[in-house]
């Protein structure tokens, strides 16, 4: 396993200075920002505001011509990084991942669908196809041929950084051999609005770390990384351009937009990944700064520098005024900056920054210069206290990092907020009434124990959140513990709400509350205050295996030891929304039902206690078309033990397209193992919604501990992903 | 004119959907942030949108409102001092 370092072999990247690595550095190296006023779409009250905007025509450019502007963002990034590593999808097809950071998805075009029906009153329902922010994941996937793990990764800001962080994990970890790991967002009318609701961005342009900084700069774009195992990189004789050598995660646990005054949150993080880089402060020769431009961000990061470095703070800049903040693919987009750094031994100016800041006292690298150096960390913070750091190292180093096979989990507890009733729901205004039968959850007694003072601003999903979670239980004190929590739909009422609003009144009014709940991690970030939880807090998202995808983070934080205890779930509700639209995005038809659940386990690694049941494994990938059972079959023969497999619990949900093949492969897996298995589905019980697997984990515990022999829980998605795993008593 | 206090606490009451707070319930003298309410930030936005809303004013830096949302009194006299500069 020595060999599982992750290595980079291909970089792309598609921003407002340039849509090539070259043309990037060429725009930090003449210190010229790329700001300009707003063209892509009208926003009467914004618009003068400078914002870094990609003007190219991205079909031109290459992109296809089907998906989101996310989505043909981190399409143009992903060719050019492919390109960039020589890789052949014949070859490691197989073996290779999609990662990718996205947290507006396709906001940008399923906006259209609402500006229509309320300003021309037309209904737009296609323009809502491509929403989700797996999107560009499963184009990723599915255009270039990669059958390995894929998952997005929904932290609002940091999300661009935690999902090369998961990458690495699933390289060490020996789920994938290459991994196309990064982030994509594209400027949106909410995010856009949002921020400016919250009175975050400068209208002069953002000036990070600068005395007389107003806030941040919006902006857009794709970075994409090729990372690879060192052994398969070295098989195929290919460039190994840097490496990343540390990577790590935390929450601040404190609020839903403000970070940590005193930066406790940014310092875990940074610390975790010197940990895991087995690398000391003074080691490290450049930061590139989350350095947002906001006065709090500025202050809580400067702080965190200094309780880590003391008075040798390294040469740090925020290269933020270059790009403009593109939120979940920052992250991803200053990798790219740092690797060049390093490549380049050039340290990156921070444009903005005229006079220091005595509540900072701190100067960044004010122009871009030549530096010597091997070592530079990468620093990403986001809503909800999200953190996450990443350490890159010059290709000749020789890494420390220890490989982190994975082990089975126990499951201490699990909470579950499941619907207990059918009801008629009404599709409300600004949508078409329709009634709409549904399996609900009724309101829990649980409920009235949350602060009236929280639950004034806590949406329905988060309430719902902290509910499951509470009955997961509480992390023991003095246990480090980490949080992963799918969903598919995310707090798609609250974002639509607050864009509602802001259409009908053309941006007058705006409404900052609803905003910060409209992030795909608000769920999980609430539950890390609620509970005090300090480790990594991701919020995984993947149509049907999103509950997977945060098995397989959770248990990864376990088996690593970066967490004593983890809380994996997933988590989606009814609203208006997948109300209306389901039926057309083709996730459930006249014979089945919507529902929603919130499914939490909290988990622990196998030497701690006495569990309700084990996970021994979860296994994450995408299937081939045309489907082939036998093929998938034998995946998961290969994957998994099989021993005192008696029964498998899959997503099969009584209609096409998915069900004949569940059918297939499970009889397929019969003559595998040669005896009969009893196959249970859950969703006639819990309704369709894209994390309903959560409520098939409960199911197959249930199962496991009933039959006392092990199950399998078998989910596909209807994008191409698949997940399998072993619970045993 | 000067504002009436009461009001302004029903219009607060309604910005920030403080469920079962009367306006009686809130001294126009208690602090509205930390302790007091147990307001935040993000409520301090709301603020910001509702005084643009019922009062035409627009803050455009929250550093700018700060002092006035101590109270229901300092955003009282806040409110009329801008109006008569208006």
């Amino acid at each position: 396993m020595a060999d599982r370092f992750p290595v980079i072999t291909g970089l792309g990247v598609i921003a407002a200075p340039g849509v090539t690595v070259a043309e990037v550095w060429a725009a930090i190296a003449a210190g010229q920002t790329a700001l300009q006023p707003l063209t892509l779409f009208h926003s009467p009250r914004y618009g003068q505001i400078p914002v870094g905007e990609i003007r190219h025509d991205l079909v031109a450019l290459g992109a296809p011509v089907r998906g989101s502007r996310s989505d043909k963002l981190a399409w143009l990034a992903a060719r050019d990084a492919i390109r960039d590593a020589q890789l052949d999808f014949s070859q490691c097809g197989n073996r290779t991942g999609v990662v990718l950071g996205c947290s507006v998805g396709g906001s940008y075009d399923s906006e259209k669908f609402l500006v229509t029906l309320l300003k021309k009153n037309r209904m737009r329902p296609r323009a809502t196809r491509f929403h989700e922010c797996s999107s560009p994941v499963d184009a990723i996937a599915n255009d270039f041929g990669c059958y390995g793990p894929s998952l997005a990764i929904s932290t609002a800001c940091s999300s661009g950084g935690l999902a090369i962080a998961t990458a690495a994990d699933l390289i060490q970890s020996g789920a994938a051999d290459v991994v196309i790991a990064g982030g994509t967002d594209s400027l949106a009318r909410t995010t856009w609005a949002g921020f400016h609701s919250l009175l975050l961005v400068d209208s002069q342009g953002c000036r990070p770390f600068d005395a007389n900084r107003g806030g941040m700069s919006f902006g857009e774009g794709a970075a994409v990384l090729i990372l690879e195992a060192e052994e398969h990189a070295r098989k195929r004789n290919a460039r190994i351009i840097a490496r990343l050598t540390g990577w790590g995660a935390s929450c601040d646990a404190h609020h839903a937009t403000a970070p940590h005054p005193e930066g406790a949150g940014a310092l875990a993080a940074m610390q975790s990944a010197l940990r895991r880089a087995q690398l000391s402060p003074a080691d490290i020769g450049y930061i590139n700064a989350h350095g947002t431009g906001t006065r709090d961000n500025d202050v809580a990061e400067g702080k965190a520098l200094k309780a880590l470095f003391g008075d040798n703070v390294p040469p740090f800049s925020s290269t933020k005024r270059f790009f403009g903040h593109s939120l979940a693919s920052s992250g991803a987009i200053e990798a790219v900056v740092c690797i060049e750094a390093l490549r380049r031994q050039q340290l990156p100016g921070n444009p903005g920054f005229h006079e220091i800041d005595p509540a900072i006292g701190l100067t960044p690298v004010t122009e871009t210069r030549l530096g010597t150096f091997t070592h530079v960390m990468s620093n990403s913070f986001g809503f909800g206290g999200n953190n996450a750091v990443l350490i890159f190292s010059s290709a000749d180093t020789q890494p420390k990092t220890l490989p982190t096979p994975s082990a089975p989990a126990h499951i201490v507890n699990l909470g579950v907020i499941a619907p207990d009733q059918i009801v008629d729901r009404q599709v409300e205004w600004p949508l078409p009434p329709e009634t709409v039968r549904a399996h609900a959850c009724s309101p829990q007694a649980d409920a009235a124990t949350l602060n009236p003072i929280q639950r004034r601003r806590l949406s329905r999903l988060c309430q719902m959140a902290i509910l499951a979670a509470r009955r997961a239980g509480k992390p023991e004190s003095g246990h480090r513990a980490a949080i992963a929590l799918g969903t598919g739909f995310g707090s798609l009422d609250e974002g639509a709400v607050f864009l509602e609003n802001l259409i009908a009144k053309d941006e007058a009014e705006p409404m900052p509350t609803r905003f910060p709940g409209s992030v795909h991690n608000a769920p999980a970030g609430q539950i890390a205050i609620d509970l005090g939880v300090r480790g990594m807090n991701s919020a995984p998202t993947a149509g049907e295996i999103s509950f997977e995808a945060a098995l397989w983070q959770a248990m990864n934080q376990l088996s690593c030891h970066e967490a004593d205890e983890a809380l994996a779930g997933a988590i989606d509700e009814l609203n208006r929304y997948p109300l209306y639209l389901g039926k057309r995005w083709g996730a459930w038809d006249d014979k089945t039902m919507p529902g929603e659940a919130a499914v939490i386990a909290r988990l622990q690694r196998e030497s701690i206690s006495a569990p309700l049941a084990r996970v021994t494994n979860v296994k994450l990938g995408r299937f081939r078309r045309p489907f082939d059972a036998k093929l998938e079959a034998e995946w998961i023969a290969a994957q998994l033990n099989l021993k005192d497999v008696t029964a498998i619990v899959s997503g099969a949900r009584g209609w096409p397209p998915l069900d004949p093949l569940y059918a297939r492969v499970v009889a397929e897996l019969t003559r595998i193992i040669g005896h009969p298995l009893e196959h249970q589905t859950y969703r006639e019980r819990c309704g369709e919604f894209p994390a309903a697997s959560a409520f098939g984990f409960s199911v197959a515990v249930d199962l496991a501990r009933a039959k006392q022999s092990a199950v399998l829980l078998y989910t596909l998605s209807l994008r191409g992903g698949k997940a399998v795993c072993r619970i045993e008593p | 004119m000067a504002i009436s206090t009461t009001e302004l606490k029903q219009n607060i009451i309604t910005a920030l959907n403080l469920q079962d707070i009367t306006p009686e319930q809130i001294d126009d003298e208690a602090p509205l942030f930390g302790a007091g309410l147990g307001l935040d930030s993000i409520d301090a936005l709301e603020l910001v949108v509702m005084l643009e809303k019922h009062y035409g004013i627009v803050i455009k830096d929250i550093e700018e409102g700060r002092p006035a949302f101590r109270s229901v009194r300092t955003l009282a006299d806040f409110i009329d001092a801008r109006r008569s500069s208006a």
